[in-house]
């Protein structure tokens, strides 16, 4: 169905691909492999056995396009006479590439020189095949542990004297450790014997004890030392990561849910530093004690040295046989204990519906089926972990019994001392105390590498560019666009073309339906955003050669939903100018018509505002939101529909705060009210990226175009309404 | 009313005196009433009619409709659990599926396994594509325990 042979003379001479991409879905929606060629003359599509499925000469193309589907899509072309072809047919997992190949053929087949971004993205880790979590991102099984872990000591770097210390603290317990066990002997021996005095046994105590003295002092000193540097890497490393998010690109944001760039900040940056301060003292310190007890050990007596030993092969079985399922079931616990925290996060901020619908019942029902879930899953994972807890400890005991064994053998025969006995007996213990955590070493260490790749990731992607730039400008406030081109995602543009220049102090109104272009316009004005191509002028001075952080600071912006942070109302309004005075701050707030109901509030302008302070209602926020906006004092001023479901006084009174606000400003607006946009110079009419219209209200309204058109359905809906009501 | 390609390759919906090119059908809800209420948008997304059921579009043009809802959905169903591992987080998947063979990889199952119903889970992987495990009790012992291990 899809094969349309379309080239004139059928096959061409082999041709170098400008593009080769392959898909994962055949004609018949099946998972299949199919590869597509563009050549310079023409467009193929084949089977792995090189069956051509679809060939189309580029000369016939008018256009092509990538056409969402649910949980893939298809490339489809449209030939110059009209007809449309379905090309190739793709999952999710390739679609944005073959969005690019879509604009990609389209430029060559209007002559255009071929510019797309097809950057191969990474799917599989080269090394062990594995699919990648995140495409293009650390494998978690072989990310290049030595060189993540030289980057993370790296952080140790300004604690190396406490490092230093800490690690000469962890190899001087471990010595002192190993003393007692040889006071015992000496004793015992010398119990046996009866050739220790009372004095020699005096002596011994005290030697013994001034261990035990030093050795608490020294963990004493050891653990302040641990906690020192694990708050201060971990802080360390917190700061570090949110300072690279900070400044990466909106793109990065637009792509990422804030949970999972959050998590990023807290989570992995928590993995790192468990690993440095508790995993990597824990497996240097242990790995140095077993080595020395058992090299004391062998000293001793190889053959019973052998045999103690012979169950520790076994611990390391069961632990490493049984810690991929407990782990897993302790995910799975975890899991479930969201689930609960979800539904009681939901049910207990929606209580009003809850209890208008009476379903109290209901939500108690969907309550305790999490929780029992809950139960079932912690129930099932602490008894196995108890089960597999009880074989090591068994294991071990096996070690005891061994040495009673053998060693009490040895000694009956006087190969052993009862001293040497009872001292092998104490170092036992010793080795076999930590064994059974040895397995998940490297586990845990797996983690922490996974967890650092990611937050080098981040803090190694390239930040908004012209952060370092050193031009400044004072903006007078010209701003042209000169054939500007735009798309969140490339292959769909949602400004195409626009040209449009703007004097300074000039009002500029934004109009169109919704997804006409406008907030992406405004997006780019503030810089939140690079143009994909043309540029965009600033006082003649192209924006990409300015200062970012110089240019943002003349920038002010009202928002459709103004966003308050959790402080007091002074300090929101003055968020751009933090070192404001209380005198400038309700001079805004006047101009802003919001004085009168920031004084008549319980504490003034200090009342406390935000997620957990008092509720404003639409309008007040607006109100401090332009407010904020006076102060601040950009050139430049965007306002995204500040008018917006509020009473006719609000309204007057946010228009009477706008209109001193615009003044003397470049100020570019977005309304859905037209009647709110009277007041703008010029107006911009947007239709699908693309301006179609511009001039002054009357203007417009004269030529009967798509304005006028608006503002006549406009107003007949408005009508509607009024004799609705 | 009469459905078919024309010009090849999109869908044409014919109904008394008037024609619709490219037709969409799209499912009103997929999950919880798969194969019931299916609505057919213009090229605008405007809808031309609601169909209750499939069959209601007529003898002739049921196979058509099929078709179109196989190329535009492209959930795949799984039918067999080849091989499930979870390592750091990532979990990897071998399936077989009514689509073909599979591997694929999602990321923290917390959110990307979702259990529609009882029988009826959903799994997401990191690219966002769909995989449906409908009814899982249908699957064969070895791919149940396997599913299990990990959900």
């Amino acid at each position: 169905m899809q094969t349309a042979s379309l080239t004139p003379g059928g096959a061409s001479a082999p041709e170098i691909p400008l593009i080769d991409v392959t898909s994962d879905l055949d004609e018949d929606g099946l998972y299949g492999v199919r590869r597509l060629v563009v050549t310079a003359t023409e467009v193929t599509v084949s089977t792995p056995t090189g069956v051509p499925t679809c060939r189309i000469a580029l000369s016939d193309i008018a256009k092509a396009r990538h056409d969402p589907l649910v949980s893939g899509g298809r490339m489809i072309v449209t030939l110059k006479n009209g007809v449309i072809i379905p090309v190739v047919n793709y999952s999710l997992a390739v679609s944005e590439k073959f969005s690019e190949v879509a604009r990609g053929i389209e430029q060559l087949s209007q002559g255009e020189e071929l510019s797309i971004d097809m950057h191969d993205e990474l799917k599989r880790c080269p090394k062990c095949d594995r699919l990648l979590p995140e495409k293009d991102g650390p494998c978690p099984v072989c990310v290049n542990r030595s060189k993540t872990l030289w980057r993370i000591f790296g952080f140790l770097k300004p604690y190396s004297r406490a490092t230093t210390m800490l690690v000469a603290g962890s190899v001087c317990t471990t010595a002192l450790n190993l003393i007692p066990p040889y006071i015992q002997k000496q004793l015992v021996d010398g119990f046996t014997s009866k050739s220790l005095e009372t004095s020699g046994l005096l002596q011994w105590m005290a030697l013994w004890l001034g261990l035990a003295l030093a050795g608490s002092g020294l963990q004493i000193f050891n653990g302040r030392l641990m906690t020192y540097l694990a708050t201060h890497i971990s802080k360390d490393l917190r700061a570090s990561t949110y300072r690279a998010i900070e400044y990466l690109s909106m793109k990065y944001f637009d792509r990422k849910p804030v949970g999972a760039i959050a998590s990023r900040v807290t989570q992995d940056t928590d993995r790192v530093w468990h690993f440095l301060v508790d995993g990597f003292p824990f497996f240097i310190t242990n790995s140095l004690m077993a080595l020395g007890v058992i090299g004391f050990l062998f000293s001793i007596d190889a053959v019973l040295a052998a045999a103690i030993l012979v169950p520790i092969p076994f611990i390391l079985l069961i632990s490493v046989r049984y810690w991929k399922p407990i782990s897993n079931m302790f995910f799975k616990v975890s899991q479930r204990m969201a689930r609960l925290h979800m539904q009681l996060n939901e049910s207990l901020s929606g209580i009003r519906v809850v209890k208008a619908f009476v379903s109290e019942d209901r939500e108690f029902k969907r309550f305790d089926e999490r929780n029992k879930a809950w139960q079932q899953a912690a129930m099932q994972a602490d008894q196995k972990w108890y089960t597999a807890f009880g074989m090591m400890t068994f294991a071990a005991s096996l070690g005891a019994l061994i040495n009673w064994t053998v060693g009490g053998m040895f000694v009956l025969q006087g190969r052993l001392t009862l001293g040497e006995f009872i001292m092998v007996n104490s170092l036992l213990i010793m080795v076999y105390g930590p064994m059974q955590w040895f397995a998940q070493v490297n586990n845990w260490f797996s983690r922490a590498m996974a967890g650092a790749e990611r937050i080098f990731e981040v803090m190694d992607m390239t930040p908004e560019s012209n952060r370092e730039l050193e031009r400044t400008l004072d903006i007078r406030g010209d701003v042209t666009f000169d054939a500007v081109r735009f798309g969140y995602d490339k292959s769909n543009p949602v400004l195409k073309n626009m040209s449009f220049d703007v004097k300074a102090g000039e009002m500029i109104g934004f109009v169109g339906r919704s997804g006409a272009g406008k907030s992406s316009t405004i997006n780019l004005i503030c810089r939140f955003y690079e143009p994909d191509g043309g540029r965009i002028l600033v006082d003649g001075v192209p924006l990409n050669e300015i200062n970012i952080a110089n240019y943002r600071s003349q920038i002010g912006i009202v928002l459709q939903e103004p966003f308050l942070f959790n402080g007091t109302i002074a300090e929101n309004i003055a968020y751009g100018k933090p070192d404001a005075s209380l005198e400038e701050i309700m001079v805004a707030a006047r101009a802003a018509n919001a004085h009168d109901f920031i004084v008549s509030k319980p504490d003034g302008y200090d009342s406390i505002v935000g997620e957990r302070g008092v509720q404003l209602s639409g309008g007040e926020k607006q109100r401090i939101s332009i407010a904020r906006a006076i102060l601040h004092n950009p050139r430049i001023l965007i306002l995204d529909e500040a008018t917006s479901s509020v009473d006719v006084e609000t309204e007057r009174q946010i228009q009477e705060a706008i209109g001193r606000l615009v003044e003397g400003r470049t100020t570019f607006a977005i309304a859905h009210r037209l009647s709110t946009l009277r007041n703008a110079n010029r107006l911009i009419v947007l239709e699908r990226g693309e301006i179609v219209e511009m001039g002054t209200h009357e203007e417009l309204m004269q030529r009967r175009g798509v304005f006028c058109n608006l503002v006549e359905t406009q107003r007949a809906v408005t009508e509607i309404i009024g004799v609705g009501n | 009313m009469k459905l078919f390609y024309a010009p090849e390759g999109r869908l044409r919906l014919t109904m008394e005196d008037r024609s619709h090119l490219d037709v969409v059908p799209a499912w009103a809800a997929p999950r919880t009433h798969p194969d019931r209420y299916l609505s057919l948008l213009d090229s605008k997304g405007k809808e031309i009619l609601m169909l209750e059921r499939l069959e209601d579009a007529g003898a002739d043009n049921v196979e058509v409709l099929r078709q179109e809802l196989r190329r535009r959905y492209l959930y795949s169903q799984v039918r067999r659990v080849n091989a499930v591992r979870m390592e750091f987080g990532a979990t990897y998947w071998s399936v077989e599926t009514d689509r073909g063979h599979r591997d694929f990889v999602t990321q923290s199952l917390q959110e990307n396994a979702q259990w529609i119903d009882e029988e009826f889970l959903l799994l997401i992987d990191v690219e966002g594509n769909h995989y449906q495990v409908k009814p899982v009790s249908a699957l064969d012992p070895d791919s149940l325990r396997r599913l299990r291990s990990v959900v």
